[in-house]
């Protein structure tokens, strides 16, 4: 489909509240983005995104994530496990990536929540520049035309960001080995292992960003939308991960 | 069980400041006074929530009585052709372009932040997001300047009923983050100042930028008769009861536990979409006025609004919805609950606001609507509890207040240079003022909304060092920018008030010329001892005055501001603080100009003159040396150099600029080098003593990093404004390297000084 027919839903709560620039990273690409709050929401139907920003839904005073994944599952909970059966794509940045993780869709092996993003080693909000390495991109529909070993500069600005699996730093490794690491936090030289505070928040085997098995459910802890013109020496920045999902959509729908 | 009581004025003088002091009104014998005589007039007595309401109307912090004498006589009247309304209400409106205005408000909220620093600062930031909604207008950005005493401060120097000033920052930096990061307005610029004198008396200033399209602006005045006041928001509960007249004296060693009460309790979830549900009813045109309830809660806002429009108001007090069970009616009134707004409606608008709010989860009440004449009547459980003319409780009384000169003998210090002029630099970069910040700054979000073009902290990642202002971009499709800045320097104001007000402001159009901005607007929050003691009192007079001094050359005025007196507790009175926010405006946020050195081989320049103002600076109290002259400013000099400063920025012919304060140029070169990497070989020559020529905090004055094929445009321009200008150095390498008349001073790599300077606060803070 054309890019200017594709609908996005960029669903919101109160506390919710990095829409605006999400909303604009799509306008500028010509798609239709929709900002709904979920007390207005009917439907994912003719929508082909689903996108959850950051900020701290309902306060995230429960656990990141966890009070807006709730409401998910009870107002459209069934709509969206088919809308991700379908293979229409998901995208959650920051808070967005914790609510999906908290509705078990990410890393997503059918297993229900098998991952949490904890508390910053350093206890603390952590606002700074970091730098990733794209490490298997071409495997999900929100990077795919990011060339494999490229580094981008994308903001972080987060207190919860340190991805734990549930089966340890084995299972961080076989989802690295099934392609659904897409990002890992490096320093100035490309360094996986430089320590904090390249790796602001702790994240074991330096997991920035995932995507499940299919590759159409992507979270990630830092902001591409907030560096939307600002391109690397290639040229790739956050833009690209938004042309990425919307080439996906006009090439799969 | 709650209840209106009938208070009885005619009793003896001795009755009535007993009363004052029983009814926590705040409220002068005098004032009792003038009262007393209108309610003779009525021919009955005041009731409580009467006294009560004119209590925080009257009281320092809600109509200025002791400030709005000198303000009016020296700031207000100074007019600038892009303001577009400034001062009357919460936020100065300035245009941004010509579909745009820009919002300026600045606050304190240094009481309440000294009780409970984390709630205090909290509910500071939702305040002053309020003043900036209440416009009509978005929030983009706050800025929070802070002032503690040095978080090193020893136990037993800490008097009884003040807490440690370790805890005190520690819990206003969470409450600014929680607060700001959950609303999602980025926290751009501020500063952290320490300075004993702040032992007993934290200053917590808080400001929010706001833009609005011109059509949408909206005003604090009801449209006309019949239209409906709509309390939207949290509910109103105990507490924030007395928080104006709590600010309005001074602290006791028992406020914490007398005066808790005052503080509010911030929630930002409720504010967030508060925010959105306000925005949105007033881009479909269905408010007729909006105004925020902030000191003074309910009593303060319905009268203000209604007779601004010239009108006045019926009130259903049991119709306000309520956070507890038994409150009386004077607390609901009075109330400084958060999160909350007030709209006036017309009734047939009223389905379509109320539908608004309920798809955003924020509730919302018709408490009352506007009548002709200009009174205030409140019913409560079917009685009328509350009947006064407005134009009585808003108008209150305006002070001339006794001045007392406090002039300084001028001593003229005597001290060896320095032995080693390394360690020296080492030890300033070290000092509490001048050593990164990044320990606040990072706790910020300060790139949500995703407008941040440049943020507080600048340079290679992982080695950035502070920016002299930093930028938003607000509108999509505009390369427009709007920089931010906040300054002062208490030790110089407290020296000299004038001369150090004065600074302030030049310090202020310093940072926004460094980045490649020209001064647009200024706000500013004048915190200050108490009024009633006539040096104090002095001090605020002279503050003004050296502020109009320089602002009224800088075709930029001061559009809002706060004054907060009564900064006194246990400790003794805070330093004389004038914080001055500055908004510079760059047409094109490509060109903007950052600190860290860019490239070897560019040519170093010194822009504008050093003397031998040594008062106050970090250097001599690093070596505790008293006296010397305090920095004077030429404001005519300061905007011809700060206007070819953003000329030449906008035509990229610099390539990397920082403005020269605390340290002196010595330190502002540091600065320069460790966000960089890149050093410097700096051979300066003069006829000042070595330690006078790289110590000296004289105002008005850049380093700046220039290409070689722009130096001669570059020289002849400030050459042809008569803006002194010197070259200095070129940079080079990987150390900063620097000689004074051919004299060896320091050789120190760009690496040491970004370690010496980034650890301090983490080693203190944790």
């Amino acid at each position: 489909m054309r890019t200017e027919d594709i609908n996005v839903c960029i669903l919101r709560i109160e506390g919710t509240n990095n829409e605006q620039e999400m909303y604009d990273a799509f306008k500028r690409l010509g798609a239709q983005p929709s900002l709904v709050h979920l007390n207005e929401f009917s439907t994912l139907e003719g929508f082909q995104c689903l996108m959850l920003p950051g900020g701290f839904s309902a306060g995230d005073y429960i656990r990141a994530g966890a009070i807006f994944a709730s409401r998910i599952r009870s107002t459209f909970g069934d709509e969206l496990s088919s809308f991700v059966k379908d293979g229409y794509p998901v995208g959650g940045i920051c808070n967005g990536f914790q609510i999906l993780v908290e509705l078990g869709l990410l890393p997503g092996d059918g297993q229900g929540v098998t991952a949490c993003l904890a508390r910053n080693d350093s206890a603390r909000f952590e606002c700074r520049h970091t730098i990733l390495k794209a490490v298997s991109p071409k495997s999900c529909a929100f990077t795919h035309l990011i060339p494999e070993g490229e580094r981008l500069i994308i903001p972080s600005a987060h207190a919860e960001g340190k991805l734990l699996l549930s089966g340890g730093s084995q299972a961080a490794l076989a989802l690295e080995k099934a392609g659904q690491v897409l990002f890992k936090y490096v320093d100035e030289a490309g360094d996986e292992n430089a320590g904090y505070p390249w790796n602001p928040n702790g994240s074991p085997n330096n997991i920035a960003g995932i995507c499940n098995k299919k590759g159409n459910v992507f979270g990630m802890m830092p902001h591409p939308e907030r560096t939307f013109f600002k391109g690397n020496e290639h040229g790739y920045s956050g833009k690209t991960f938004f042309e990425s999902v919307l080439a996906y959509i006009g090439e799969t729908f | 069980m709650a209840h209106v009581a009938e208070i009885d004025l005619n009793v003896p003088d001795a009755e009535l400041a007993r009363l004052s002091a029983e009814t926590g009104t705040g409220l002068s014998v005098d004032e009792l006074k003038t009262i007393r005589s209108y309610f003779a007039q009525e021919g009955r007595n005041p009731r409580d929530i009467e006294l009560q309401a004119l209590g925080q109307a009257w009281s320092e912090h809600c109509c200025y009585k002791s400030s709005k004498y000198y303000l009016k006589r020296y700031l207000f009247h100074l007019d600038a052709p892009q303001n577009l309304c400034v001062i009357k209400e919460d936020a100065g409106m300035v245009a941004f372009d010509d579909e745009h205005a820009y919002a300026v408000a600045l606050e304190s909220h240094n009481h309440p932040s000294a009780i409970e620093p984390y709630g205090g600062s909290a509910t500071g930031i939702g305040g002053i997001l309020r003043d900036v909604v209440c416009m009509g207008a978005q929030p983009i950005a706050l800025v929070d300047p802070l002032f503690f005493a040095p978080p090193t401060t020893q136990r037993a120097l800490v008097p009884k009923g003040v807490k440690h000033p370790k805890f005190i920052f520690s819990g206003v930096v969470d409450g600014i983050r929680d607060y700001g990061n959950r609303v999602g307005i980025p926290t751009v610029a501020g500063m952290t100042c320490f300075h004993p004198g702040y032992l007993g008396n934290c200053l917590v200033n808080v400001g929010c930028i706001g833009l609005v399209k011109r059509s949408d602006l909206i005003h604090s005045q009801v449209g006309g008769v019949g239209d409906l006041f709509v309390l939207a928001g949290g509910g109103t509960g105990r507490d924030g009861i007395h928080g104006v007249t709590f600010a309005s004296k001074e602290l006791a060693d028992d406020s914490d536990t007398s005066s808790r009460s005052a503080v509010q309790v911030g929630d930002p979830i409720t504010k967030e979409p508060l925010i959105h549900a306000c925005l949105e009813a007033n881009e479909k045109k269905l408010l007729t006025g909006l105004k925020d309830l902030g000191g003074g809660g309910l009593s303060c806002v319905v009268g203000e609004m209604a007779l601004a429009g010239g009108f006045g108001a019926r009130v259903d007090l049991d119709a306000v919805h309520l956070k507890e069970e038994g409150m009386e009616p004077w607390e609901i009134w009075v109330s400084e609950s958060q999160e909350r707004m007030m709209m006036s409606v017309r009734p047939e608008q009223l389905d379509e606001v109320l539908a608004i709010f309920k798809t955003w989860d924020v509730t919302a009440v018709v408490i009352g609507e506007v009548i002709a004449e200009k009174r205030l009547h409140i019913r409560w459980r079917g009685e009328e509890i509350y009947d006064m003319d407005l134009v009585f409780v808003t108008e209150g009384p305006m002070y001339q207040r006794p001045l007392k000169p406090v002039y300084r003998e001028r001593i003229v210090p005597r001290y060896d240079e320095p032995d080693n002029y390394a360690d020296t630099i080492t030890a300033l970069l070290r000092m509490p003022g001048i050593a990164s910040k990044d320990w606040v700054i990072r706790q910020y979000d300060f790139e949500v909304r995703a407008r941040t073009v440049a943020p507080s902290l600048t340079g290679r990642i992982a080695r950035e060092t502070h920016a002299d202002a930093a930028i938003i971009q607000p509108l999509e499709g505009s390369k427009r920018g709007l920089a931010f800045t906040a300054d002062v320097n208490p030790y110089l104001v407290a020296l000299d008030p004038f001369w150090g007000a004065a600074s302030a402001v030049d310090e202020a159009v310093r940072n926004i010329a460094a980045v490649g901005a020209r001064a647009h607007s200024f706000a500013d929050c004048l915190n200050f001892g108490n009024p009633e003691k006539p040096e104090k009192m002095w001090e605020v007079s002279q503050a003004i005055q050296g502020l109009a001094h320089v602002a009224s050359k800088m075709g930029a005025t001061f559009v809002s501001g706060n004054v907060s007196l009564y900064n006194e507790g246990p400790a003794g009175a805070c330093p004389p603080t004038p914080t001055i926010m500055g908004i510079g405006m760059i047409e094109d946020v490509d060109t903007a100009v950052t600190v860290p050195f860019k490239q070897e081989g560019s040519t170093l320049y010194l822009v504008g003159a050093t003397k031998d103002e040594m008062a106050a600076s970090a250097y001599f109290r690093l070596r505790k040396i008293e006296g010397g002259d305090v920095p004077k400013v030429n404001p005519y000099l300061l905007s011809a150099a700060a206007g070819c400063l953003a000329e030449l920025a906008g035509a990229e012919k610099i390539r990397s600029c920082h403005d020269i304060s605390e340290g002196g140029l010595a330190v502002a070169l540091a600065e320069m080098c460790l966000g960089s990497g890149i050093g410097a070989d700096v051979r300066l020559t003069g006829t000042l003593r070595a330690d006078v020529a790289l110590f000296s905090e004289s105002n008005t004055r850049w380093v700046c990093e220039v290409a070689p094929e722009h130096c001669p445009s570059f020289e002849e321009m400030l050459r042809s404004r008569s803006v002194p200008v010197q070259a200095i150095g070129r940079t080079d390498g990987t150390s900063l390297h620097i000689a004074y008349n051919g004299r060896e001073l320091a050789d120190m790599s760009a690496d040491a000084l970004y370690v010496i300077w980034q650890q301090p606060l983490w080693e203190i803070m944790g």
